[in-house]
């Protein structure tokens, strides 16, 4: 069969897909050192093998006739109960939100200060049915602008620490403190600061929630930004 | 519905399921799976719900928690079941990246993902492909041809971009 010039770009697929004729593969090289559009397109495609092959040799699930193995629970159709579950978590963190930025606005409240720590709004929400969740907006202390808030997501292993941080220092590092009810301080996540000064990171202790008394975010050098307790 | 009701409902139609097999195949973990799926669309919402690349956004977030957790985790010995299949971040890498080409093959058009079987993973010629299929081998050519662009294009969307 032969190979009109007009085909000879059409050959890359093949090209780099592998297959071709000797002579289609030996026409198309040449074409490939004069042709400046199927240089770029090359440049753009060249790297799919490398790709491809993380996809096992038969290409994945997709490829192969052999059923997807996904767990049952996966498979059954529960969107429009999730979706629901979903939605009842954003009507909470919009006003979690509002709570926040309330917060902040009346920073100046001697309440706030009183203690050196000020008591987050508490909500008890359960995330999802399995896991019951407690959110903490940890204050800023005096001279401190940040705006942080934790998840306490309880788990069999101990409490799982989802922190979201906002208007935090943008170097050195920070990390999150986990005061048991003795009093006694251990780290549960470190990380280093961000230079828009936000960051979203997750820690983890073997305390469980109703045996964490506070928690306290610090910078590396042991300044404390915010605390709570719970 | 308010807005952010009906934008949160609708990333999760359109993009739940394919979040669910990502991080269910790089975690391994069903009881992880829809908690995280959640939180990575509460997550996008809350940060930009209007990004122009919602699937590379959502992927990148999935990719981001999933990393944290395992990292998490790992500090604790006794925990790292949370995600037990990738030892190190890289090898996380790697198997999301797996997950990512899997599920662009698996968005390829259909004629399109045949070729790539067949002249790809089955080692065939064109002109074995064409016999195969049925099609002329100016067609397996034209459609190897879309089928490379096409998978180009999927791969950049869900942001794997090497
Ligand atoms: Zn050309």
């Amino acid at each position: 069969m032969t190979t009109g010039p007009d085909d000879l770009h059409a050959l890359l697929g093949a090209y780099v897909l592998g297959g071709l004729s000797d002579d289609d593969h030996r026409a198309f090289s040449e074409h490939l050192r004069s042709c400046r559009q199927c240089q770029t397109d090359m440049g753009q495609v060249s790297g799919l093998p490398r790709l491809l092959d993380l996809a096992g040799p038969e290409g994945g699930p997709h490829l192969t006739e052999a059923p997807v193995a996904v767990p049952a629970p996966l498979l059954t159709d529960h969107d429009d109960e999730r979706v629901t579950t979903l939605l009842a978590e954003v009507g909470r963190r919009r006003r979690r939100r509002r709570t926040w930025l309330s917060v902040v606005a009346a920073a100046a409240a001697v309440l706030i200060f009183a203690g050196g720590a000020w008591l987050g709004p508490l909500l008890l929400t359960p995330a999802t049915p399995t896991l019951p969740t407690t959110h903490v907006a940890a204050a800023a202390v005096a001279g401190s602008q940040v705006r942080i808030d934790i998840a306490l997501v309880t788990r069999g292993w101990g409490t799982q620490l989802d922190i979201d941080c906002e208007d935090m220092p943008t170097d050195g590092e920070l990390a999150l403190w986990v005061i048991d009810r003795g009093g006694k301080a251990t780290t549960a996540a470190s990380w280093r600061a961000t230079t828009t000064g936000y960051s979203r990171v997750t820690g983890a202790t073997a305390l469980r929630p109703n045996e964490i008394q506070a928690l306290e975010v610090r910078t590396g050098t042991g300044r404390v930004l915010a605390a709570a307790r719970t | 519905m308010p807005l952010d009701d009906e934008a949160v409902a609708e990333i999760y139609r359109e993009h739940g399921p394919m979040l669910r097999r990502v991080v269910w195949r790089a975690t391994s973990d069903a009881n992880r799976v829809e908690d995280i799926v959640q939180e990575v669309i509460l997550r996008v919402w809350k940060q930009a719900p209007e990004a122009d690349n919602l699937r590379a956004y959502l992927i990148t977030t999935a990719r981001h928690l999933i990393v944290d957790q395992h990292r998490a985790a790992g500090r604790r010995p006794q925990q790292a079941q949370l995600v037990d299949v990738a030892e190190t971040d890289s090898a996380l890498d790697r198997a999301l990246d797996q997950v990512l080409v899997e599920e662009a093959l698996g968005r390829l058009q259909s004629n399109h993902r045949e070729i790539v079987r067949y002249l790809y993973y089955e080692r065939l010629t064109v002109a074995e492909t064409s016999v195969r299929v049925g099609v002329p081998e100016g067609t397996v050519k034209s459609r190897a041809y879309y089928a490379v662009r096409n998978l180009r294009d999927i791969l950049d969307e869900m942001g794997v971009t090497r």
